[in-house]
């Protein structure tokens, strides 16, 4: 089986020093990679790098394909004037010379997408007019548009009330059982655990691997500073841990005028 | 019949009549770009390059050389330098204080050129507002041109600048990554807004390009009904302006400013106080 996503020694930058470096990992077909670190710890980096948008300073990448990403919804103007439908469309834009307009086959594929995360009776409907988890559902759609193998989730549950985040993870299981490999940037250590793999990143890789190896609490504290506590109550997954936002951290310690 | 052949008789003047038609090419591009300026948050300098376009003018007045390049040069350095500026944050939020330097320059800098330099004041005010019912066929066919180009940029081009404005990011990552798309959004602005000069001037070249798609984006949800509700109102909005211009001996740049700004304010109101059912639901 060839990896879909193969990065070796890989460091990215945007000009000046890396932000990201001794980053070895790579992602079979099926794999969904849980992608761990704090804000400004390198997902991002990383994401655009796999994305081809930063070239690597150092290292290689190699991405099968190309990737497609499912930015956070709160991104994308709510005030557009477009339909689910033309937000699927605008993922037909890479196979298109500049020159040329939507097809009818770019228009099928756009619908057949939106069928594939079951929003094809919502088509029509203004984008800004759905729930947060159908806007992330059809921009699953116009990644799933541009018929790529590597998928690329930036915190796709932010903000999901429990049962579309279930149907998010449903639905992601079964893109995955399709043979694609999915990176999910993501807080929830949770999930994380119910995922074939773990990258912990923050401005170099800290692990890679299965979570229960990599889902521990030296392994988390080194991703995360040490704003990570192991709350009370153990199941079968092991202790339960929480991210404490950064901002709640930095008040206690202030130095005493 | 009397009466309406009575309303009717300015219409049978040639010189309304050109005016007619240059106010319809308009309507074109006040349907195509309008709607493009409106949901990319350009109103703003739109007002801009057409006020920089005026300096240029007077400069192309006095020194002997087409008005229509020197305002074009003049609008299109400052349509790039906004562009420029922007390109690296999300539009509308950098942009104000730049344009809002240039306005005052552009203006400050006619103003003195005009009066000072050429002694060619008498035409501010012509600059400034237009005027319609004396632009001579070159006007004419700078509108038709002006609006096929916007024409065919907004069918090239309008699924580009729809994924930029809807999330530049992803946008980039979808393999938008030129910045040619938005440069010629900006070179149409500045076509757009010089083109417009010589019916509305300088100073009210938003009353044709802004506000009638703002005032349909009140009403519509999708952008070819938008595109074509905005031409339509326009072209009303026009043929209605020329025409109370005429019978009341007003000023028709101000007229057709005035008709817009009312009819903008009748649906925004309107809409306040009974607002649309969603399309949808």
């Amino acid at each position: 089986m060839t990896a879909l996503v193969e990065a070796s020694e890989l460091a990215v930058g945007y000009g000046g020093p890396p932000v990201l470096t001794d980053v070895t990992f790579s992602v079979d077909p099926g794999e969904r990679v849980a992608v761990l670190g704090p804000n400004g710890g390198g997902k991002t980096t990383l994401f655009r790098a796999l994305l081809g948008e930063l070239r690597p300073t150092a290292g290689t990448l190699a991405v099968q394909g190309r990737a497609a990403s499912v930015p956070q919804t709160e991104r994308s103007r709510l005030d557009f004037p477009v339909s689910a439908l033309d937000v699927a469309l605008m993922g037909t834009i890479p196979a298109r010379a500049w020159w040329r307009r939507p097809r009818r086959a770019d228009r099928a594929a756009a619908r057949a997408a939106l069928a594939r995360v079951g929003l094809e009776d919502r088509a029509e409907r203004g984008y800004g007019e759905l729930s947060g988890g159908q806007r992330q559902r059809v921009l699953i759609a116009r990644a799933l548009v541009q018929d790529t193998r590597v998928l690329l989730l930036d915190e796709p549950f932010t903000g999901l009330d429990a049962p579309s985040a279930e149907r998010l993870e449903a639905l992601l299981a079964e893109l995955a059982g399709e043979g694609r490999a999915i990176l999910i940037a993501t807080h929830d250590l949770e999930q994380a655990r119910r995922w074939d793999r773990v990258l912990c990143l923050n401005g170099r890789q800290l692990a890679f691997g299965d979570p229960a190896a990599v889902l521990t609490p030296e392994v988390l504290g080194a991703t995360y500073g040490a704003a990570i506590v192991t709350l009370p109550g153990e199941d079968a997954a092991g202790p339960h841990h929480a991210i404490l936002p950064p901002h709640h951290h930095h008040h206690d310690h202030a130095p005493p005028r | 019949m009397l009466v309406g052949e009575t309303m009717l008789e300015p219409f049978q003047l040639l010189f309304v009549q050109r005016a007619l038609l240059e106010l319809l090419l308009l309507a074109v591009l006040s349907g195509t770009l309008g709607c493009w300026i409106v949901l990319r948050g350009l109103a703003f300098p739109v007002h801009g390059a057409a006020a920089a376009a005026f300096p240029g003018l007077v400069l192309a007045d006095g020194l002997g050389f087409a008005a229509t390049l020197g305002g074009f040069g003049a609008a299109l350095l400052f349509a790039l330098a906004v562009g420029r500026l922007g390109a690296g944050g999300r539009e509308a939020e950098g942009h104000g204080t730049l344009t809002a330097l240039v306005l005052v320059a552009a203006l400050a800098t006619g103003i003195l050129l005009a009066s000072d330099v050429f002694h060619s004041a008498a035409s501010v005010e012509s600059l400034l507002f237009g005027s319609l019912l004396a632009i001579g066929p070159a006007d004419v066919r700078l509108a038709a041109a002006v609006a096929a180009i916007a024409l065919l940029g907004s069918w090239l081009l309008g699924t580009r600048w729809l994924a930029t404005g809807f999330d530049r990011d992803a946008a980039r990552s979808l393999g938008v990554r030129s910045a040619l798309p938005d440069v010629a959004l900006l070179v149409l602005v500045a076509l757009a807004a010089v083109s417009v000069l010589s019916a509305v001037g300088a100073l009210l070249a938003t009353a044709v390009l802004v506000v009638p798609a703002a005032t349909t984006r009140l009403l519509t949800d999708r952008i070819p009904t938008w595109q074509l509700a905005t031409a339509a109102l326009a072209a009303v909005e026009g043929t209605l302006g020329v025409w109370l211009a005429v019978e009341l001996n007003a000023p028709p740049g101000a007229t057709i400013a005035v008709v817009s700004g009312t009819a903008f304010a009748a649906t925004a109101i309107a809409q306040a106080v009974a607002p649309r059912p969603r399309t949808s639901t």
